[in-house]
């Protein structure tokens, strides 16, 4: 059976179950996690960019007051490839203890030459960031059509550089574990994604059974793709605790941060479109690079380990030739960063797309109209542009008067959330009519829990209030990590399944028909001392849509562009985002406003900087490290596509993905010229306006840009494997 | 972290005597206490400042306002005085961190602040300005940086304060010793001109106790900074104007940029270009020359110089507004 149409709760805005806690301080996070005879735990990190490390000797630091663990991050000797890098870890009785033991840990390392720019780092000359293989990695090329004769019988064409930053992952809770050791039984509290992908990698790494772990996380602060895995400092957290035989907690701080738990992909883009005179697409071709840190080599979709991304992004042409190859650089590693991929995708395609709109004389909603392959999109974008009121706002690039300028652009997302078809969840019906679901799933924010609880409440026919929900704890039935967008498509399903089972006993045990709504009382109970269970499983019908049909949203965006001052102040952003069966339309809204808010750091702010001679990151903090603040704030109009019939689907992901790209379009717009690199700083504006003397690319950044495209045509390049992005 | 003993001086006197032996002035904390954690700084005594009496309160004697070392960030920017007889300080007050950073920064504080250059605030790089060989920012990552310095050591002073006073023609009064002394700003950051260890001119154990702002008849002042978000940053450039101000002549005018020198930035040539004329945006542009004509810019901060040029225009069209 599907999804009910007529609903008390699904679909429309219930206030996340956990507010009242988080709101009070109440909830409990990994750093709040105390128990009796708690060690503080901290890292040492490498202070070369690139090191072989010899010895560590951790006499001194062992022997410092409070000190009870030390160990080596790993066995000497190794190498070390970014400031930051682990090399020792010690566990003791109080924070400071161990921040001044630290400074007694003796390294005996070698320094190598290191490399932090990626146009330093394609030099022939360039240190090896890895000492067997090129800094550059394998190209991955695909190449279909005549793309030389598309582009000569083209009415316009198109060629642009586009750039975009690395951005540091800062959820406000930094990366952290609290570790229990009793006996060979190990209980962790992490701050994380997925609590049962971490004890699998806790108990493969430290070599102990699966069964002999426990993982919780009941309350997180934010991970967007950072936080899957225990990370190294999860397991030293667990070695120091292991070797102290005490309870240790580490939490990073925000500096380490910026250092050592990913990051998103840097990019160049080198875009080359043609169209026809209606702007109908013939030819794309991109060529590009970036760093995804330390480790380069094959690509993998701007996770960690490359820096490509999907491409060619949401437009098609009849011929393309794509090319894109990853850098290695002595920085911190790159890995799944909300929508990975997409939103460095998006800025290139869609600045593009804009620039050749503006060549042909082609309205950009109208040429995405015509571009764009999904339905969806396409009627988004009427829609939007309605609401937008793209047509009145709408003008010639850089038209409007006087110094402050006006300017609209749009852009669109794609995504596919799919779902874990292996999630489980087990619903319990009390006596008193109370009811517990408990499902392995974590909330890393976004309201999980409330969306348990709707699904509860809608098919048992109960108030909400009897509802509650048990998330984030590797002893309740397996679900997935909260990665892809894909949590409430695999939860809601398995909730659903579970109230079913649930049901179809309770009315078995009570004699009663429908015990739902006005019989459940009466009907639990009848249950006395032994509860109902009903142990749910994903099932068809409930959220297949989105695996069926590519997800589509589209965002519009107006700024004003002080054209004196190069400043930028985003007015409004209008998301038209297709939604599925909405489950709790409150919390849905909160994570496209958050999507929206991240785009927006994306767009004009976030940058790790990375200095070229100490080869340390210069912003690690919130000082330097620019994030959007309250002032930073557009009106965030959103427009939730409602498509019960798709079944539920997820939206965290593609939220973000257009942000940014429509805020630069929307400068293009307003300025008349494209800043083509992110964030778009007001240096950078006035440098594109001309009104910076004897600035603009200097000529020897130029000739590094050719010179490193011409390397990446030069490299070897593997077939790519298909990727999946509509 | 190294240990530190704590104590609350109780006089002006006795606080730089306690101060003496490796100590620092401790008001509202914001910039020490980042320095501390960083390692960048390593006192041995905390001198408490904070119970000195007389100095957080801002009153008038004559002609004369007074504004104590003491006084907040928070009070300042919202003292009725001070709005209509100073506005361009309280406007410079009020620019400064977030709503939380002004409740407890002082004054005094924010004149003696240290650099911010990220190299400096680094805990793992020596810069010059640490007692490094070289200015690493000079060939790095300087958009933040300066576009003129006497040294080799390119942060710029980025005190809101300083700037907003140095167009008030404000005198900092400073415990030395067992007197006070009197500096202008000018004064106040010669050295940090001059020297690229030094933040500014006062001595380890040098106590600001006071700001004196002067009464000019008909005089007014703004300020303006732009940083790269609107609210909780820094100024990328900011600009300080006041003038005694008579339809749209001005006169007695000073203009001071910040952000852009190791001190607030003012140029004879370019305050006596304006005097007694009318301001029009081509004369306001040519005074802003003359303020830049020496800027040297470094790799990536030449933008300061059409920023400031805006800036300074601005700030004074505002003054005839």
């Amino acid at each position: 059976m599907p999804w009910p149409e007529k609903n008390r709760y699904l679909g429309k805005p219930t206030p996340r179950a956990d507010a009242p806690a988080k709101v009070t301080g109440r909830a409990k996070y990994t750093a709040d996690v105390v128990k009796p005879g708690m060690l503080f735990g901290a890292i040492l990190r490498s202070k070369w960019p690139a090191a072989e490390v010899r010895a560590i000797n951790l006499e001194k630091a062992l022997a410092a007051p409070g000190i009870k663990a030390a160990i080596t991050a790993q066995p000497v000797p190794f190498i070390v490839n970014y400031y930051g890098d682990e090399l020792a870890a010690v566990a003791g009785t109080s924070r400071q203890a161990v921040l001044d033991a630290l400074e007694l840990i003796q390294v005996d390392a070698r320094p190598r030459a290191f490399v932090t720019q990626e146009l330093d780092a394609i030099k022939p000359d360039a240190p090896r960031v890895v000492p067997d293989s090129p800094n550059l990695g394998e190209g991955k090329a695909r190449e279909t059509g005549d793309v030389d004769a598309a582009f000569a019988s083209s009415a316009g064409v198109i060629e642009g550089l586009y750039e975009t930053q690395v951005e540091l992952h800062h959820p406000l809770e930094p990366q952290g574990s609290a570790v229990l050791w009793d006996g060979d039984e190990m209980t962790a509290w992490s701050s994380t994604q997925g609590v049962h992908g971490v004890r699998t990698a806790f108990a493969s790494s430290l070599e102990v059974p699966q069964n002999k772990i426990r993982v919780l996380c009941e309350y997180m602060g934010g991970g967007f793709g950072s936080k899957f895995m225990p990370g190294v400092q999860g397991i030293l957290c667990a070695r120091l605790a292991k070797a102290a035989g005490a309870p240790v907690k580490l939490m990073i701080t925000r500096f380490e941060q910026a250092l050592a738990v990913g990051n998103r992909p840097s990019s160049h883009q080198k875009i080359k479109l043609g169209a026809d005179a209606t702007g109908k697409l013939t030819a794309i071709q991109l060529e590009s690079f970036g760093t995804p840190g330390h480790r380069s080599g094959a690509s993998t979709g701007g996770g960690s380990g490359g820096a490509a991304f999907p491409a060619p992004y949401i437009y098609q042409a009849p011929a393309t030739r794509i090319k894109q190859g990853s850098v290695a650089i002595n920085a911190g590693q790159s890995c799944a960063f909300r929508a990975p991929g997409h939103p460095v995708a998006s800025f290139g395609i869609e600045s593009a797309l804009d620039d050749l709109a503006v060549k042909l004389g082609v309205d950009p909603v109208a040429i995405r109209i015509l571009n764009d392959p999904l339905e969806i999109r396409r009627r988004e974008y009427q829609v939007g542009a309605e609401r937008f009121g793209w047509k009145e706002k709408y003008r010639q690039p850089g038209s409007s008067s006087g110094p402050v300028k006006i300017g609209v652009g749009c852009a669109g997302s794609a995504w596919n959330s799919g779902m874990v078809r292996e999630t489980q969840a087990e619903v319990q019906i009390n006596s008193d009519g109370t009811v517990d679901v408990h499902c392995g799933i974590q909330d890393l924010g976004t309201g999980s829990r409330s969306v348990v609880q709707v699904v509860a409440a809608e098919m048992l026919g109960i108030d909400l209030a009897l509802v509650t929900a048990h998330v984030g704890d590797t002893h309740f039935p397996p679900g997935p990590s909260s990665g892809g967008s894909r949590t409430t498509s695999s939860i809601a399903p398995a909730v659903y399944d579970a109230c079913e089972k649930a049901l179809a006993e309770l009315k078995e045990r009570s004699g009663i028909e429908d015990p739902r709504g006005a019989n459940w009382k009466a009907a639990c109970e009848k249950l006395a001392a032994f509860p109902v269970q009903g142990h749910g499983r994903w099932r068809e019908g409930l959220a297949d849509g989105g695996s069926k049909v590519a997800q589509g949203g589209v965002q519009f965006a107006e700024v004003e562009v002080d054209t004196e001052t190069g400043f930028v102040k985003v007015r409004r952003v209008l998301v038209v985002q297709d939604c599925g069966q909405v489950v709790n339309s409150l919390t849905c809204e909160s994570q496209i406003n958050g999507g929206v808010i991240m785009g927006l750091g994306y767009a004009l702010y976030e940058q790790r900087m990375m200095d070229r001679t100490t080869g340390v990151v210069l912003n690690p903090n919130f000082e330097t490290y620019k994030l959007p603040g309250p002032a930073d704030m557009p009106e965030i109009d959103i427009l939730m596509i409602d498509q019960p019939e798709r079944g539920v689907i997820g939206i965290g992901e593609p939220c973000t993905v257009p942000t940014a790209s429509a805020i630069a379009n929307a400068v293009a717009n307003a300025i008349g010229v494209r800043v083509a690199s992110l964030p778009i700083t007001p240096d950078k504006v006035l440098a594109a306006l001309g009104k910076v003397p004897g600035a603009g690319r200097q000529d020897t950044t130029a000739l590094e840009i050719e010179q490193a495209f011409a390397r990446l045509a030069a490299a070897p390049a593997t077939t790519a494997r298909e990727e999946i992005h509509a | 972290m190294n240990a530190f003993s704590y104590v609350t001086a109780q006089t002006p006197e006795s606080a730089v005597q306690l101060v003496r032996t490796n100590g620092r002035f401790l008001a509202g904390g914001m910039d020490l206490l980042g320095e501390i954690k960083e390692g960048i700084a390593a006192p041995a005594t905390l001198v408490n400042v904070k119970s000195l009496p007389g100095i957080a309160a801002i009153q008038a004697s004559g002609q004369v306002w007074s504004v104590g070392a003491n006084v907040t960030l928070t009070a300042l920017a919202a003292h009725p005085e001070i709005v209509r007889s100073f506005p361009g300080l309280a406007e410079a007050a009020a620019e400064v961190g977030s709503p939380q950073i002004r409740n407890v920064a002082t004054v005094g504080g924010n004149l003696a602040q240290h650099s911010r250059c990220w190299y400096y605030r680094h805990r793992d790089v020596k810069c010059r300005k640490k007692g490094g060989t070289t200015c690493l920012a000079r060939g790095g990552e300087n958009k933040y940086h300066s576009l003129f310095t006497g040294n080799m050591c390119i942060s710029p002073c980025v005190s809101n304060l300083a700037v907003a006073l140095a167009s008030l023609d404000a005198r900092i009064v400073v415990q030395r010793g067992a007197k006070s002394e009197t500096l202008t700003i000018a004064q106040l950051y010669a050295d940090a001109w001059r020297s690229p260890p030094a933040h500014n001119s006062l001595r380890a154990d040098d106590l600001i106790l006071r700001v004196e702002l002067p009464v000019v008849a008909a005089r007014r002042s703004t300020y303006l900074q732009l940083g790269e978000k609107a609210d909780f940053d820094w100024a990328l450039v900011s600009c300080a104007a006041s003038a005694s101000v008579n339809g749209t002549s001005l006169s007695q005018v000073r203009i001071v940029l910040g952000a852009v020198a190791p001190t607030p930035w003012q140029v004879d040539a370019a305050n006596a270009s304006l005097e007694g004329k009318p301001l029009t945006p081509a004369l306001a542009d040519a005074a802003a020359d003359l303020l830049l004509r020496e800027a040297r810019p470094f790799s990536t901060n030449g933008y300061k110089v059409p920023l400031a040029k805006v800036l300074v225009r601005r700030a004074l069209l505002k003054l005839v507004a």
